[in-house]
C-alpha cells in the first residue's frame, strides 16, 4: 500500500515530510516522536486514515476519535502551559516588586518602583499613572506624581528607548529615579494640581473609592453620572482605573491609571492584578513616610542634644566665669584699696602743701602714678569682665547712648563739643553688651587724652550686613594708621600708658572686624568699630 | 552740711573718708563692721551712709537691705572696689554706686547730688 504520510517509516529522508521545520531534524529518525508531534495533525495522515476505512479495516472508524481527542487534550495542555507561564511571569514580577517595596525606606525609590511597575510593559503595561497622597494633616488628597507620556511622540520615544534596553523592573525603576523622577513631577504638575481634593468631600469618586477600599474601573467616563465631568476632561480618557492605597485602615492615597495613548481597554483582570499590588505599595509608602518623619524627629533630637551640649559647655564656661570673677574681685580688693589709700592721702597732703614745699613734686608724682595704676586696673578688670561674652541682640544706638552718657559730662567739663548722628532704623546687633560698652568707653578715654581736641563726633550707620560705629575727633592725629592688619606694635607705645586700645583690638578681632584707627585728611583721628547684625536663622 | 556714717573695714580708708568729707564740712562718723554700723544707726540720726560692700566676714549688701527696710528714707551710697556689683540686683537698692578711687571727686559729687535730692 502506498501511504501519503510518513508514519509507516522508521526513518525518513529530509524531503520525506514537509512539516518538519528547521531545528526539528531529530524527527527524521525519531519515529515515535514524529508520529505524535507531526503525523497525527498532518492532512496526509488524515488521507491515509480514509484509505484505511475504504479498505475496511475495523479500527479505521475509531482511530479518528482517538486522534481527535488526543489533539484536543494536547491543545488544552498547551493552553494551560501558556497560562501557567503567564502566571509564573506575573508571580515573578510581583515578587520582584514586593522585595523592593518591603526593603526600601526611601519614599522616592518606592514611588519610582510603584509607578514604573504600573507603566512598564514588563509590569502592568498601563500608559499613564497618577499618584495622589493624603497630606500630613490628613486634610487633602494631593496630586503627588504623574508618570507616562503626554503625547504620541513622547510615547514613541519612551517605548523605543525601553525596547533597546532589556532591563529588570528594579533597574528601570532605578533609572527612572535617577533621571526622570524630578522632571516627571514637574511635567504633570498642571494636572496634579487639579486632581487635588479635600478628604472631607465625601461625594467625590476618589473619597468614595478610599472609603470602599476597593479599586474601581471607570468606563464611559464622559457620560458616567458618577464622575465629575471636569475629572474626565482633565484626564482626557473614557476609561481609567482608580486604586485606593490603604494601609492599616489609614488612607495613604490612591493611584489613577489609564491607557491615554493606546486606548487599549482596561479589563477586570487588569484591575484584579493591580489590586494585589496596591496593598504592598500603600504599606511601603506609609512606612517610608513614617521613616521620613522618624528621621525628622531624630534630626530634631540631634539638634536638641547639640543644644544640651552647648548648655553644658555654657555651664562649664559660667563656672569658669565665676572663677574669673572671684579672681578679679580678689585682685580688685587687694589692689584698689591700697591704691586708694596711697593716692588719697597723697592728694590730702597735696592740698595742704604750699607751692614752695619741696615734697610737693613727690606728692604730685604719687597722685599721678596712683591714678594711672587705678586706670590700668579698671581697664584690666573691665576686660576680664568681658572675657566670657553673653551674645545677644542689642540696639546699638541705645548702647552707645548709654555708654556716652557719662562721657558727655567729662567732655563738657573739658570744654569739648560733641555731636551724635545716630542712624534711624538700625537692625539689632549680635554682640556682648559689656564688651562693646567697654570698647566705646575705652576709645573715648583715648580720645580725651589726645591733645588739641575741640569736637568729638559719634556716628552710627548700616553698612552691608554690619553696623558701623565711628568716633571722630579733630585733635592731634597719631603718626600711624591702623588698617585691617590691626594696630602696629608701635601704636601701643604711642597711645601712651593705657592698655585699653589693645584690649579693644583683641575684643573686636573676635567679631571678625578689627578696630580701625585712621588719620583724618582734615585733621584728627577716626576710630571705626564694625559689628555684626543678627541674621535670619541665626 | 550733713552727718554721714562711713562703713568700711579698712582703718586707713575710714580715716581718708573722714578727713576728706570733713574738709567739705560734713560731720563724719565711722564704723568698721556691720554690727558697729547697726549700733550707731540705732543711736544716731544720719543724713547719709557711705557703705563698702566687702566687709570682714560680712556683706555690705545685707546691711544695705536692713537699712532700706528699717530706714527707707536714709540714702545709702555704695563705695566699693568692685565695679561688677553694679549689675547685682541687691546693689540697685542703693541711691548711688561709686567705685573706690584715690580721686574722691566722684564720691563727693554723688554725696552732693543725693543730699540735694533729699533736700527737695
Amino acid at each position: 500500500m502506498e501511504w501519503e504520510c510518513c508514519w509507516a517509516f522508521q526513518e525518513i529522508a529530509p524531503e520525506g515530510c514537509p512539516y518538519i521545520a528547521e531545528g526539528e531534524e531529530e524527527l527524521y529518525t525519531a519515529h515515535k516522536r514524529r508520529v505524535v508531534e507531526k503525523c497525527l495533525e498532518c492532512p496526509r495522515f488524515r488521507n491515509d486514515l480514509l484509505k484505511f476505512r475504504e479498505l475496511g479495516y475495523p479500527l479505521a472508524t475509531i482511530i479518528p476519535f482517538i486522534v481527535e481527542e488526543f489533539i484536543d487534550q494536547k491543545t488544552r495542555l498547551q493552553s494551560m502551559g501558556s497560562f501557567l507561564n503567564s502566571k509564573t511571569r506575573e508571580i515573578r514580577f510581583l515578587h520582584e516588586l514586593n522585595v523592593v517595596l518591603q526593603t526600601s525606606l526611601d519614599l522616592d525609590e518606592i514611588l519610582s518602583v510603584a509607578m514604573t511597575a504600573i507603566t512598564a510593559g514588563k509590569g502592568f503595561g498601563m500608559n499613564r499613572a497618577f499618584l495622589l497622597m493624603a497630606d500630613k494633616e490628613r486634610q487633602f488628597l494631593k496630586g503627588y506624581l504623574g508618570v507616562g507620556p503626554r503625547n504620541y511622540e513622547e510615547a514613541w520615544q519612551i517605548w523605543s528607548d525601553i525596547g533597546q534596553n532589556d532591563l529588570t523592573l528594579r533597574e528601570m525603576a532605578r533609572n527612572f529615579q535617577k533621571t526622570k523622577l524630578a522632571s516627571e513631577k514637574v511635567k504633570f504638575q498642571d494636572i496634579l494640581d487639579q486632581l487635588s481634593i479635600p478628604l472631607a468631600n465625601h461625594k467625590h469618586i476618589f473619597n468614595r473609592t478610599l472609603r470602599d477600599k476597593k479599586p474601581v474601573l471607570i468606563k464611559d467616563a464622559f457620560t458616567n453620572q458618577d464622575i465629575d465631568p471636569h475629572l474626565s476632561e482633565l484626564l482626557g480618557v473614557d476609561s481609567f482605573l482608580i486604586m485606593p492605597l490603604i494601609s492599616r485602615n489609614r488612607r495613604v492615597g490612591l493611584i489613577i491609571a489609564d491607557n491615554c495613548i493606546t486606548h487599549k481597554p482596561i479589563t477586570t483582570h487588569d484591575m484584579q492584578l493591580m489590586e494585589t499590588f496596591t496593598f504592598p505599595v500603600a504599606f511601603a509608602l506609609e512606612r517610608a513616610s513614617l521613616y521620613e518623619r522618624l528621621q525628622e524627629e531624630v534630626g530634631k533630637l540631634t539638634v536638641a542634644n547639640e543644644k544640651l551640649k552647648e548648655q553644658q559647655e555654657l555651664i562649664v564656661k559660667m563656672e569658669k566665669m565665676a572663677l574669673v570673677g572671684r579672681i578679679t574681685s580678689s585682685i580688685a580688693h587687694s589692689i584698689r584699696n591700697p591704691l586708694m589709700i596711697i593716692g588719697g592721702f597723697a592728694r590730702s597732703l597735696l592740698k595742704t602743701a604750699s607751692e614752695s614745699d619741696r615734697n610737693r613734686k613727690y606728692l604730685e608724682s604719687i597722685v599721678r602714678e596712683a591714678k594711672q595704676l587705678e586706670d590700668v586696673l579698671e581697664e584690666v578688670l573691665g576686660y576680664a569682665d568681658s572675657l566670657y561674652p553673653a551674645m545677644d541682640t542689642w540696639d546699638i544706638n541705645q548702647l552707645v547712648t548709654s555708654a556716652f552718657d557719662k562721657i558727655k559730662e567729662r567732655l563738657e567739663q573739658k570744654g569739648i563739643s560733641w555731636r551724635f548722628d545716630a542712624a534711624a532704623g538700625l537692625p539689632m546687633a549680635f554682640i556682648d553688651y559689656k564688651q562693646i560698652t567697654f570698647c566705646i568707653k575705652t576709645i573715648f578715654n583715648a580720645v580725651m587724652e589726645t591733645p588739641g581736641i575741640s569736637l568729638v563726633s559719634l556716628v552710627t550707620r548700616l553698612e552691608g550686613d554690619d553696623i558701623v560705629v565711628e568716633i571722630l575727633d579733630n585733635g592731634l592725629a597719631p603718626p600711624w594708621n591702623a588698617d585691617e592688619a590691626g594696630l602696629p606694635d608701635s601704636a601701643f607705645e604711642e597711645l601712651g600708658r593705657n592698655l585699653g586700645l589693645p584690649l579693644c583690638k583683641a575684643i573686636l578681632e573676635k567679631y571678625g572686624k578689627p578696630l580701625l584707627i585712621e588719620k583724618r585728611p582734615e585733621g584728627g583721628t577716626k576710630y571705626t568699630i564694625t559689628l555684626p547684625i543678627r541674621k535670619e536663622g541665626e | 552740711m550733713a552727718k554721714i556714717l562711713v562703713v568700711d573695714d579698712e582703718d586707713s580708708i575710714r580715716l581718708l573718708y573722714a578727713e576728706e568729707l570733713a574738709d567739705d564740712g560734713h560731720e563724719v562718723v565711722t564704723a568698721a563692721s556691720a554690727i558697729e554700723a547697726t549700733e550707731k544707726l540705732a543711736r544716731n540720726t544720719f543724713d547719709l551712709v557711705v557703705l563698702d560692700i566687702k566687709l570682714k566676714n560680712e556683706s555690705g549688701l545685707d546691711l544695705l537691705q536692713k537699712i532700706v527696710k528699717e530706714r527707707h528714707e536714709m540714702p545709702v551710697i555704695l563705695c566699693t572696689a568692685f565695679s561688677c556689683y553694679k549689675d547685682d540686683f541687691s546693689a540697685w537698692l542703693a541711691d548711688g554706686y561709686v567705685v573706690k578711687s584715690s580721686d574722691m571727686t566722684e564720691l563727693k559729687d554723688e554725696i552732693k547730688r543725693i543730699l540735694a535730692k533729699k533736700a527737695r
